[in-house]
């Protein structure tokens, strides 16, 4: 009898899980599934194609893949490959707190292209991949201007405080906030953009509305007093870049796939604007599948007529950490974390850290979070492209979260008394 | 903006004049296709300081393509619906009608529409005026014979696609306005054919070339094929087996009998090779088959192996490199190797890096993936926009050299 055995069956959605099939014919070409049904009633999908051992064994730890949606020993490629059955869309937990995604995971005794109704699979399991660990809570914030989603671990703390950024698609993106706070952090997940109340499109960037973030933050009875970290991605970075250097109260920040400059929407904060550096949207590519890649669209910091838009990134006070995929195709993230980091350098700096991952692109996120190549963007009439080989990004995932954790723990220990 | 009739093949002169100096504009091409559906090309130019974009010279800033590429709004036009492949049905009584326009730029890629300055119709036909269509259905053999204006004689060619079966006419349509009679060649799932492609049956073919030099207006005594995909395999076998077959086109196929048996008379070829184990998923779940049919140097496939070296006439091999579908490269080096371990030295082989497997015409756009009837998903064809459409330039050049249509002329009469 065909069983399919995997453990632990809940878990976080950044946790490995061991899958294992018995029971199968000795050296019998079989097809794992795993299917997704996000929140909008969207399917995804990933398939994988192995061949059991002379026990009639496949352990996807020990086992290669031979074809399909990723080839090679990947324990969790099932996961990080999935693909939506209509291109171009992207996998976002809405509802962090009150329900997981659930996965069928599938075994069939064949070779399987397509799910067909006839054909069944031989044993099946559904999992459940949660966004939130027991007894986290989450606070919606509507304090002054602020808006967001306060996620607050269990236990009395103090914890060490984080402000979660994302980019430029606006909203409240939460699930990365829930996952950090599950793992002992408290973390604010901060909308700065078509959120609620909040203005509809981002004109300018106020940096006194995320000082009134990080305050309110810092006051909060069970966060830690002697700083906040900040992660941040795309625009996020950007903004999470400017933080660092304006605001005395960060201590910490991760810049994922971000700029070292001002671009496009004016900064400003108290007396100081700092004027961006126009897109050229005229550089914008299409990419064969008609995506559009906006990665030649950003003005080159280094030019002389820039130079008053780059970040005086040597004045940040506190340690920060670059985070770039190489084939980000959104913007040339490499190369401005690299500029960030000569120009700490040339100040005899030396708080900056580059982790640069060949191979992943621009939607760096937690482990097994399915590549998302290319999707929707509300603001674009065509998808917009991320980029990103598969297994690289899937890489750069697992071990950038585990860096994430490490650099905001060791940023952001009490005993670090400097602010 | 000049030129209204026009074959496909033919370059045309793109010119916008009356701008302001260094003004951003947008060129579109938009073309709907014999089912309606949409392609386009978008792209984006800076006048010069005399306000002119003349596409001869000026380089694309972004868009579909980048650099300067006077045919760019040709070949990088895309589907509107994704996987849609651009194929023209009717080749003889209407042309693909093409819009080009020119826009100012505001706001691209947004929805609210961008203020259109100037715009011009071109035609694109497949086919010379002259060029005869004639429905062929004789014995076995099904298929659309072409035959160039005048009275000939022309040298023959059988023209071959691969396998989403029917009858597909315009690059044989495109050979005869280039002086060739040509005979698109269906083989399945057409007419009476079979529905499935099971077997391939060199008779069935070397009936064709038969007809083909019987037809008055066809110079014999040999006959050229111009094959693609499964086409290819099916022009190797004839180059193989059938004395008539003078000078053979492959492009993208595999040499080896996997999937399906291929014979003549009493021989037999075939062995298992495919490994559909080892598909592969891209990451927009486009299907890549590449890695599923075996290598061609593997012990287990000698018997599939075609028995090339009995081929008498010339053998030109066009290979993309960035074939998806196929890995055509070490299919074709193979057949290059086993002819050159026999002697001989008819061979040659054409590799184009970025190419992808549907090298076609010129300015024919890049189809990157699309729905074969077939098979579940969609199959992705592989190729980058602009060294594929530098391919299909170079390779039509090549396959249309005259020393080619001089084999036809000059190879020698053998019984049989």
């Amino acid at each position: 009898m065909v069983q399919l055995i995997v453990t632990p069956e809940t878990a976080l959605a950044d946790e490995p899980i061991c899958i294992r099939a018995t029971g199968l014919n000795p050296f019998q070409v079989v097809t794992f599934t795993a299917s997704l049904t996000d929140e909008k009633g969207k399917l995804f999908q990933s398939r994988a194609f192995y061949k059991a051992n002379e026990a009639g064994n496949v352990a996807l730890d020990q086992a290669a893949a031979l074809g399909g949606d990723y080839v090679g020993v990947h324990p969790m490629g099932l996961f990080w490959s999935l693909k939506p059955v209509n291109p171009f869309r992207r996998l976002l937990k809405q509802d962090v707190m009150n329900s997981p995604f659930y996965i069928q995971l599938d075994i069939f005794d064949s070779l399987l292209l397509e799910d067909s109704p006839k054909i069944h699979p031989k044993a099946s399991q559904m999992i459940e991949r949660w966004f939130s660990g027991p007894g986290l809570q989450r606070i919606p914030v509507r304090n002054g201007r602020v808006r967001g989603a306060f996620f607050l671990p269990p236990g009395e703390g103090p914890f060490p405080g984080v402000i979660d950024l994302f980019g430029g698609i606006g909203g409240l993106i939460e699930f990365r906030a829930s996952l950090l706070a599950s793992h002992g952090f408290g973390v604010l997940a901060l909308a700065y953009f078509a959120y609620e109340d909040l203005p509809r499109s981002l004109l300018e960037v106020d940096l006194e509305y995320f000082e009134e973030a990080a305050n309110m933050l810092l006051h909060h009875p069970q966060i830690q007093r002697s700083g906040i970290g900040v992660i941040s991605v795309c625009k996020g970075a950007e903004i999470g870049l400017a933080m660092a250097i304006h605001l005395e109260q960060v201590a910490a920040t991760i810049c994922i796939n971000g700029t070292n400059a001002v671009h496009e929407t004016p900064c400003k904060y108290r007396d100081l604007v700092i004027s961006p550096i126009p897109h050229q949207k005229e550089y914008t590519q299409i990419h064969v599948s008609g995506a559009l890649n906006f990665r030649r669209i950003k003005g080159d910091p280094r030019d002389e007529v820039n130079q008053q838009s780059v970040l005086p990134v040597e004045k940040a006070r506190g340690h920060i950490l670059f985070i770039v995929g190489e084939k980000d195709e959104c913007l040339n993230s490499k190369a401005y974390a690299e500029q960030a980091m000569e120009q700490l350098k040339s100040h005899g700096r030396s708080n900056g850290t580059l982790l640069s991952y060949p191979g992943a692109g621009h939607l760096i996120e937690p482990p097994y979070s399915p590549l998302c190549f290319a999707s929707w963007n509300p603001f674009l009439s065509r998808p917009f492209l991320w980029g990103g080989d598969i297994r690289s990004h899937a890489a750069a995932q697992e071990h950038s979260w585990r860096e994430i954790q490490k650099f905001l723990r060791c940023h952001l220990a009490p005993s670090r008394s400097k602010l | 903006r000049e030129l209204t009739l026009n074959l496909s093949l033919r370059i045309i002169q793109i010119r916008v004049t009356g701008l302001l100096p260094s003004q951003l504009i947008m060129l579109q091409a938009s073309l709907t296709d014999e089912r309606g559906e949409l392609f386009q090309s978008q792209v984006f130019y800076k006048a010069d300081e005399n306000g002119e974009v003349d596409l001869e010279h000026a380089g694309a800033l972004g868009g579909d393509y980048v650099g300067i590429h006077p045919m760019g709004l040709f070949w990088s036009m895309k589907p509107k619906k994704m996987l849609s492949r651009l194929l023209k049905r009717d080749v003889i009584n209407s042309p693909f009608l093409v819009h080009l326009s020119v826009y100012d730029i505001t706001k691209p890629f947004s929805s609210s529409p961008d203020s259109l300055m100037a715009s011009e119709t071109v035609e694109r036909w497949y086919s010379t005026p002259g060029v005869q269509r004639i429905q062929l259905k004789e014995g076995r053999v099904r298929g659309a014979l072409f035959l160039p204006p005048g009275d000939g004689p022309f040298p023959g060619v059988i023209d071959l696609f691969g396998g989403i079966g029917g009858l597909v006419e315009f690059r044989a349509s495109l050979l005869a306005s280039h002086g060739f009679a040509t005979l698109a060649l269906a083989y399945f799932a057409y007419d009476d054919l079979p529905k499935n492609l099971d077997v391939i049956d060199i008779e069935y073919f070397e009936e064709a070339a038969d007809i083909l030099l019987r037809h008055p207006k066809v110079l014999g005594p040999s006959i050229g094929i111009v094959s693609v995909s499964r086409g290819a395999q099916i022009g190797m076998a004839m180059a193989t087996f059938l004395k008539q077959v003078a000078a053979t086109v492959c492009i993208n196929g595999v040499f080896l009998a996997e999937q399906v048996v291929i014979k003549y008379r009493n021989e037999k070829f075939f062995s298992f090779s495919q490994h559909l184990e080892r598909l592969r998923i891209n990451e927009l779940g486009l299907l890549a088959f590449y890695s599923a049919v075996g290598n061609p140097q593997e012990e287990a496939n000698k018997h599939g192996l075609l028995p090339v070296e009995r081929a008498e006439g010339h053998i030109l091999f066009i290979v993309g490199e960035k074939d998806y579908s196929v890995n055509s490269k070490i299919h074709a080096e193979q057949v290059m190797e086993q002819l050159r371990r026999h002697g001989k030295n008819n061979a040659t082989l054409l590799s184009y890096p970025g190419a992808g497997h549907l090298i076609e015409p010129p300015y024919s756009p890049l189809c990157v993936a699309s729905m074969n009837p077939f098979i579940p998903r969609p199959v992705l064809w592989g190729g980058e926009t602009i060294p594929h459409a530098e391919a299909q330039e170079h390779s039509w050049k090549e396959i249309l050299k005259p020393s080619y249509s001089e084999v036809l002329h000059f190879s020698p009469v053998s019984p049989g």
